[in-house]
């Protein structure tokens, strides 16, 4: 990730946000600096030892840093990690995404360990035996009465403390979890999908010190230290990256050692002994794939409905159960020969069709079309191999180079019987709403749907192979991200702004007199937009001299357009527009800075309703509904950049 | 050059003027150029004899019947002129009015700026202007506008139609871009490939995702957030099939539906153009590559896309289900009665883009935007619009500023 310096202002104010200032300028300083010891960093802040041992305490508890200890220095290196950092702003959507995917209770030990950050397998299983213990004890003692406030505790007040323990959060009436037995299954399924990975001994080294001491290491078995030749390189470079590889493998080290002990045998006694002592996080990567399949699915809404977005989702679900990332890293992933790769992951039309919902009526959501109207050799066409260019832009070229205008019989076999949703023979039926329709079987239904999605100019899914489907992210997100670049410049600059923009996309650079017979626009219009677009930095321009010697005046300019430099551009409103957004909540918190000091009393708390004057109550209630706003913007900038940036 | 004093010479020479000048005619159109070798082997001129036939190729240049071109090499070579536009020249009063005029002629169809002709006959500014006023009173010529160099005067043979490179096709009226005249024709090629690339479903019943509703809660807010309270609530959440029953259908209403995979009937640029030929709209003639370059257009500003289905390249609607059902014409109508409905809109709106919505997307002092600048988050007046604290102005900035 290019740390650009909204970014990093940004994640400081997150910090800010959620753990207050200490460590937010320790952090600032961090990132600031660069890599630092604990005698640079008092220098830079100012703190005393004491405070930043706390602060320092603080930010790792949260997997917040990276660190490093150069063999024989007897100083640790600390260094900002701004991915990290970043995705705490991500923290409710994840949650989110954690209970509707595997249940409440599963949120709630997820924010459990969010809360605490790096946590002992073992300190959480007593966390929640605390307090099933004694939602036991109110039970029995108050049977008849309901615990008004069970929890007691806000834990996200950390103070510090290198370890504290994890408090679970859920306060209702209704334990989520009523037995340990209940939280090592929900542990095991998180551990399972991997949105929870064990910390290893180098979970905190920065991806560069990590390649470093690796790449280091396999200098050393060359004679001399060094790499010679074409042959060896290249070798080196496969060693390097599996040795990154087995690294990588060691965060699923948990995973391994539960599945082995299996959950069905001794339930209770899963994290006994060693088990129990090892640390868990969250595993951001695993969470952005979960959450990048939420975002396709919304994709694939636009653009084909409701209907075959579930059918995509629940696809995207099982395909991504081996998906442990959604980029590849160049080093890490690289294979010096294709046929080490792995291979892409696929899934089969039966294997979706066992875990479609019942209630999925696949029956809607397509058009019905006489069977004579379909090739059902095109339809059903596979392709083996994903895409061989950045399609998305090379569309209507490719088109126009093989396609004979109107020539629409290809002389195919029409065999109505084959075509599913829309066999019903010539008669239009609506949908097969109405019951008239011939009943039409599940799995043919389900296909039309993945056909449909196969079929995308977006390149949503590719059917790989007899009855399997797979999807290449990597030209799908290009094509998403093209999306959101042009509704963005859109939504900025009008429809005719975007024309320009993809006119020249697809053509190269154009000087005004080719942009206007293509746009069939106004040449006055058309230079003003065109001079707008440059402003927001959406399309660039370059001098063409007429003559040897440049002059001004007398040259002419062709414009176009650079994707990269649009998307940074809309990287750097977004980074900017989440601080502002930060930064205008902050000045609304200060100006009701009143009453938020009175609910945080603890004699008000909890039971603000009775407590406060209705004066109080309604500045309250503005006062959040602002603050949902805000916050609620920076979560849909947030998904913007995810697509931009992450996905 | 030798000299056919006699008058009997002159006779034979004008006859065989005549027949020569009719034969080329009957050897091919205006444009083709024919080299003396081509004339030779026309055999007009007995035993084809040299002298003769440059005698009388001189004769019916003098008359502007003959045209004389510089043939790549060097050779001469020769177009004919009609009779009738041969007299224009003939009937002009003096030398540089018919040099003008020649220029003018030569220009054809694509027009010639006065400064060339100034250029390329060493005229007078006044002489030039004389010859020009003269001539277009005659109606010999008249002015044109070039699409590509508006700005420059132009003049034209005045029988003759500029051409589509110098008029920008059908889609230009006297040089202007005619926007009226697209969009309607864009509207009606919108709507005919949408209704003919996707399907209108009276009341589908779909399965209706249930918006959660964000709740108001004052239950323990501190001054600073929990991570965990930085949620999206406000935001619609994608629901989740996998674990949520899909809610009982609802009453649905009417759609437009993706067609299914492999569809062979994406309406081709043949098909619109022949479509828009049927429907009579215009009087101009509209040829595929002129409906080719709208429907392009359209493809730009992301409304339609080309699909392959086999060799056959289509356009579809995108985000059919987002469509508009209600009738392109159903809505032209509307317009009539109440003209406050503005201009028609192809399409659904753009996908909505998070940076857009708040104001700094749009914020004309971006640029200068800090805390402890001279425009700064705290103090923006945008933002307290954008959240309702504040009235925005009566033309809101962030709208028409320019940046
Ligand atoms: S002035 Fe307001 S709207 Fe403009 S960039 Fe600053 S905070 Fe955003």
């Amino acid at each position: 990730m290019l740390v650009t310096a909204p970014l990093a202002e940004f994640c400081t104010l997150t910090i800010d946000e959620i753990y207050g200032e200490l460590p937010s300028r320790i952090y600032a300083s961090l990132l600031m600096r660069g890599r630092s010891t604990i005698q640079q960093l008092a220098g830079d802040t100012g703190m005393n030892a004491r405070q930043l041992r706390h602060g320092l305490a603080l930010l790792l508890q949260h997997n917040l840093l990276h660190y490093h200890l150069d063999a024989g220095s007897p100083h640790y290196f600390y260094e900002a990690n701004v991915e990290h950092a970043y995705n705490l702003a991500r923290t409710g959507k994840i949650l989110q995404m954690v209970e509707e995917t595997h249940g409440a209770a599963a949120k709630d030990v997820m924010q459990t360990i969010i809360l605490t950050g790096l946590t002992r397998v073992g300190d959480l299983v007593d966390a929640y035996q605390n307090r099933i213990d004694r939602m036991n004890r109110i039970k029995e003692k108050l049977k008849a009465e309901e615990d008004p406030f069970g929890n007691g505790v806000e834990s996200h007040e950390v103070n510090g403390e290198p370890k504290p323990k994890p408090t679970p959060q859920s306060s209702k009436s209704d334990p989520l979890i009523s037995s340990i037995a209940d939280l090592n299954k929900i542990i095991y399924k998180l551990v399972e999908a991997e949105l929870l990975i064990g910390v290893h001994k180098t979970s905190f080294e920065s991806p560069e010190d990590l390649l470093a001491t690796i790449e280091s290491d396999i200098q050393k078995t060359y004679p001399g230290g060094e790499v010679k030749g074409n042959k060896a390189k290249a070798e080196y470079k496969d060693k390097v990256a599996e040795a990154l590889r087995k690294n990588r493998s060691e965060s699923r080290s948990l995973k391994r050692k539960l599945e082995q002990n299996g959950l069905s045998a001794k339930r209770r006694k899963l994290f006994d002994g060693a088990a129990s002592a090892n640390v868990m996080c969250i595993n951001y990567e695993k969470c952005l794939v979960e959450l990048r399949n939420r975002r396709l699915m919304h994709y694939a809404e636009e653009a084909f409905g409701q209907t075959t977005s579930w059918v995509y989702a629940s696809l995207l679900n099982l395909l991504s159960k081996d998906i442990s990332r959604c980029r590849d890293d160049p080093i890490t992933d690289h294979y010096e020969k294709d046929e080490e790769k792995p291979a892409p992951v696929v899934v089969t039309t039966s294997q979706l069709l066992d875990v479609l919902k019942t209630s999925l009526d696949l029956s809607v959501g397509l058009g019905q079309v006489d069977a004579d109207k379909i090739s059902v050799t095109a339809a059903e066409k596979i392709a083996e191999l994903p895409p061989r260019k950045k399609f998305f832009i090379d569309v209507q070229a490719e088109a126009d180079a093989n396609a004979s205008s109107d020539d629409d019989d290809e002389g195919e076999d029409v065999k109505p019987a084959t075509n599913g949703v829309n066999g019903v023979n010539g008669t239009h039926v609506t949908n097969g709403v109405n019951g008239t329709a011939k009943r039409v079987d599940r799995r043919t239904q389900l296909r039309q749907h993945l056909l449909l999605l196969s079929e995308s100019t977006q390149g949503f899914l590719r059917h790989c192979g007899a009855e399997e489907w797979t999807v290449d992210f990597v030209p799908l997100m290009a094509a998403l991200r093209q999306a959101e670049i042009d509704a963005t410049i859109e939504n900025t600059v009008g429809r005719e702004g975007v024309r320009l923009v993809r006119m020249l996309r697809a053509k190269g650079k154009l000087d005004e007199k080719a942009i206007m017979s293509v746009a069939l626009m106004r040449k006055a219009d058309m230079s003003k937009k065109l001079a707008e677009m440059h402003k927001y930095g959406f399309v660039q321009t370059q001098e063409v001299p007429r003559e040897a010697k440049a002059d001004v005046k007398k040259s002419f300019f062709l414009w176009y357009f650079d994707g990269t430099m649009a998307l940074e551009r809309i990287l750097d409103v977004s980074y900017k527009t989440m601080i502002h957004s930060l930064q205008v909540l902050d000045t609304l918190r200060e100006k009701d800075q009143h009453v938020l000091s009175l609910i945080k009393r603890s004699d008000v708390k909890g039971q603000e309703d009775d407590k406060l004057r209705k004066i109080h109550k309604e500045k309250l209630t503005q006062f959040l509904k602002l603050e949902r706003m805000l916050l609620g913007q920076i979560q849909r900038v947030d998904d913007l950049v995810a697509v931009l940036r992450d996905y | 050059m030798a000299a056919p004093n006699s008058e009997a010479d002159q006779a034979k020479l004008q006859i065989f003027k005549d027949e020569l000048y009719d034969t080329i005619r009957e050897h091919g159109s205006e444009t083709r150029v024919f080299s003396q070798a081509d004339l030779k082997g026309l055999g007009v001129i007995p035993n084809n004899d040299v002298r003769i036939l440059v005698d009388v190729i001189q004769m019916l240049t003098n008359e502007k019947l003959l045209i004389g071109v510089h043939l790549p090499g060097g050779e001469l070579g020769w177009k004919w002129r009609s009779r009738e536009d041969a007299k224009k020249y003939t009937s002009l009063p003096d030398e540089p009015t018919r040099l003008v005029y020649g220029e003018i002629d030569q220009a054809g169809q694509d027009g010639v700026w006065i400064r060339h002709i100034k250029l390329r006959i060493n005229i007078q500014d006044a002489t030039l202007k004389a010859c020009i006023k003269f001539l277009e009173s005659k109606g010999f010529i008249s002015s044109m506008t070039n699409v590509e160099m508006p700005n420059r005067k132009m003049y034209i043979r005045a029988d003759l139609k500029p051409s589509e490179r110098a008029t920008g096709g059908p889609w230009f009226t006297d040089g202007e871009l005619d926007e009226a005249f697209i969009k309607v024709i864009e509207g009606i090629i919108f709507e005919y490939i949408k209704t003919r690339s996707a399907y209108f479903s009276r009341g589908t019943v779909l399965p209706q995702r249930q918006p959660k509703k964000g709740v108001v809660t004052g239950d323990a807010r501190g001054v600073k957030r929990t991570a965990t309270d930085i949620s999206n609530d406000d935001a619609t959440p994608a629901p989740a099939p996998a674990t949520k029953a899909a809610p009982p259908p609802p009453k649905g209403k009417p759609m437009y539906l993706p067609m299914p995979a492999g569809y062979k009937k994406y309406p081709t640029v043949n098909d619109i153009t022949e479509f828009i030929h049927n429907q009579k709209v215009s009087t101009a003639m509209l040829g595929v590559a002129d409906i080719q370059a709208l429907v392009d257009v359209l493809v730009f500003d992301g409304l339609i896309e080309p699909i392959q289905v086999h060799n056959r390249k289509g356009y579809r609607v995108v985000r059919p289900t987002k469509q508009d059902t209600v009738s392109y014409a159903k809505r032209q109508q509307d317009r009539e009665s109440h003209p406050e409905l503005g201009d028609i809109v192809l399409g659904p709106p753009p996908l909505s883009s998070a940076v857009t919505e708040a104001p700094c997307g749009k914020c004309p002092v971006f640029e200068l935007c800090q805390e402890g600048g001279p425009v700064a988050p705290s103090t923006c007046v945008y933002f307290q619009e954008w959240l309702g604290l504040k009235e925005p102005a009566v033309a809101t900035a962030n709208e028409t500023a320019p940046l």
